[in-house]
């Protein structure tokens, strides 16, 4: 017979001796990783952290397959201005926003609407220029950008997040509506996901609610037992 | 008047488990809600309940490391209910929770019997809802919480995994909130009070017991179980105190009201806000 309550003891001893054992494991050191990893990986791990490849500064690796690069071409049907409309890729410039008429008088968001709507500037209220810079600001892939992701982690992500990492940087701030067709050509991976929860968010309720009223109903045209 | 026998279905442990989900998980709705609406003037002023968007966060962090650890050890006592001896028995057998080829054909005579086609299926200790809403939180809650720990600690998740996978984690964490929450508030808690065989509240999860009516009507095939194994005499518990039911009536409604709030609002003001 086994006792009342029903509880049996055994996977609370292993369970408590496992976890035991764990705490006993001697922390990873950060050299370690260091010393026992092959020269190859070694000088990929020191590039990705500094930048650095010897002398030359290096930008980080394509991270994944998952996300592209988000600085496509993006010409509008009407330029800002004529000479505007000659530059194709703004992001190589020391001054992006060189050649639009009137731009001092131009606030970010009446062109970059779509920027002021992700967790940096909702949750933590932050402004644009206390990670793009004061005037002019640089494209992101001009050289000596802070934005440059050669050093966008420790210039612009560790002012906040101390400790911050190339990968770290790899978090897509302004990343494209997660149910978008730019998302499925850009971000396949946040696409997917989206469009797996929504399933799954209307899979589940599509069949509980009805199950749910149908039993109200139900339950009330129930003969009562004589 | 004879007394109604009562037959004993959660133990005291099963109820603190349950209590305790229901504290931290509206903790957790009212604290991440305040976030995630937090664009909306609603969002605003469910942050100032806490003292700001800070301390909400706060608490949010801290409420979650504790649900972690409730799940934690509610999932070793799990492991300690089955009976080692007789595994299969235990683990497939009429008093399991998991669920079996057998949920499947209650649930298609169940809808068969909701348009008066058939009789009710022949349910067991455990119907196949109440197997999916128990089990429903070993999927919500770890996806919630690995993707919660992963936003504590952006910089450390970003060593193990690439930064692009806190957008990701995001996502995840709200959608799989908005799921939990809407599925709580609708479906679980028109089951729990308002269809008719369980209106005004049902009570079993509060009292721990059973009217032996109640059973015989809702669970047929337990009942005879019951009844054959001789337990109809040695499982019979005491009927709750008045002024027991009177609290698990005032929490019961207080939690309802609080859940139609959240949703209700958090409905109105949807449009302003983006999973992701
Ligand atoms: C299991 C443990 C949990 C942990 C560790 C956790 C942690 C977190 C963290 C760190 C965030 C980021 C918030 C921010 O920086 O703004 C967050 C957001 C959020 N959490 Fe949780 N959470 C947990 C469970 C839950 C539960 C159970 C719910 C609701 C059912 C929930 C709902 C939300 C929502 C809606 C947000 C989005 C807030 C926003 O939009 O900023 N969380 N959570």
């Amino acid at each position: 017979m086994r006792n009342m309550i029903g509880i049996n003891r055994m996977p609370i001893w292993i369970i408590s001796l496992a976890l035991f054992a764990f705490f006993l494991l001697p922390a990873r050191s950060y050299g370690q990783g260091e010393e026992v990893t092959s020269y190859i990986n070694r000088y990929k791990q020191n590039e990705v952290s500094t930048g650095y490849y010897e002398e030359y500064e290096m930008r980080p690796g394509n991270e994944s397959p998952l996300v592209k690069t988000f600085h496509r071409v993006d010409r509008k049907p009407f330029a800002y201005s004529s000479t505007a409309a000659s530059i194709r890729n703004r992001s190589l410039l020391a001054d992006s926003h060189r050649g639009i008429k009137f731009y001092d008088n131009r606030r970010c968001e009446e062109c970059h609407i779509n920027e002021t709507q992700d967790i940096h500037t909702t949750r933590a209220n932050l402004t644009c220029r206390q990670c793009h810079g004061p005037e002019p600001i640089a494209g992101i892939d001009h050289y000596y950008s802070p934005m440059n992701p050669i050093r966008r982690h420790a210039y612009v992500c560790a002012k906040c997040h101390q400790g911050a990492g190339a990968s770290f940087a790899g978090y897509v701030i302004h990343e494209p509506p997660a149910g978008s067709s730019a998302a499925r050509a850009d971000f396949p991976a946040l696409y997917y996901s989206y469009w797996f929860m929504m399933a799954l968010l209307a899979g589940t309720l599509a069949f509980f609610i009805p199950h749910t009223i149908l039993t109200g109903v139900r339950e009330m045209f129930k003969r009562k037992k004589g | 008047m004879m007394q109604t026998v009562r037959i004993k279905r959660f133990n005291i442990l099963d109820r603190i488990f349950h209590v305790f989900l229901i504290l931290t998980f509206l903790t957790q709705t009212a604290t991440g809600f305040s976030r995630l609406f937090l664009p909306t003037a609603w969002g605003k002023s469910l942050n100032a309940v806490f003292g700001g968007y800070d301390t909400s966060i706060l608490i949010h962090k801290w409420v979650g490391i504790l649900m972690i650890c409730g799940f934690i050890f509610h999932t070793l006592y799990l492991l300690t209910r089955i009976d080692y001896n007789h595994l299969w028995v235990s683990l497939f057998g009429p008093d399991s929770l998991i669920p079996t080829v057998q949920d499947a054909k209650h649930l298609w005579q169940r809808i068969l019997w909701f348009f008066g086609i058939g009789p009710q299926p022949g349910i067991g200790r455990w119907a196949y809802w109440e197997k999916f809403d128990y089990w429903a939180v070993y999927w919500g809650l770890p996806l919630l919480a690995i993707t919660g720990v992963m936003l504590m600690y952006p910089v450390i998740a970003s060593r193990y995994v690439p930064g692009w996978t806190l957008n990701i984690a995001v996502l995840l964490h709200r959608a799989e909130a908005i799921l939990a929450v809407s599925y709580i508030f609708i479906v679980h808690f028109f089951v729990g009070h308002l269809r008719p065989s369980s209106f005004p509240m049902n009570e079993a999860m509060f009292a721990g017991s059973v009217p032996v009516e109640e059973l015989e009507e809702e669970k047929p095939v337990w009942f005879a179980q019951l009844k054959a194994e001789g337990k109809l005499e040695t499982e019979k518990a005491n009927p709750p105190s008045l002024l027991y039911k009177i609290v698990y009536f005032i929490f019961g409604y207080a939690a309802l009201g609080f859940g139609v709030y959240l949703l209700v609002n958090g409905v109105i003001n949807s449009q302003y806000i983006t999973l992701h």
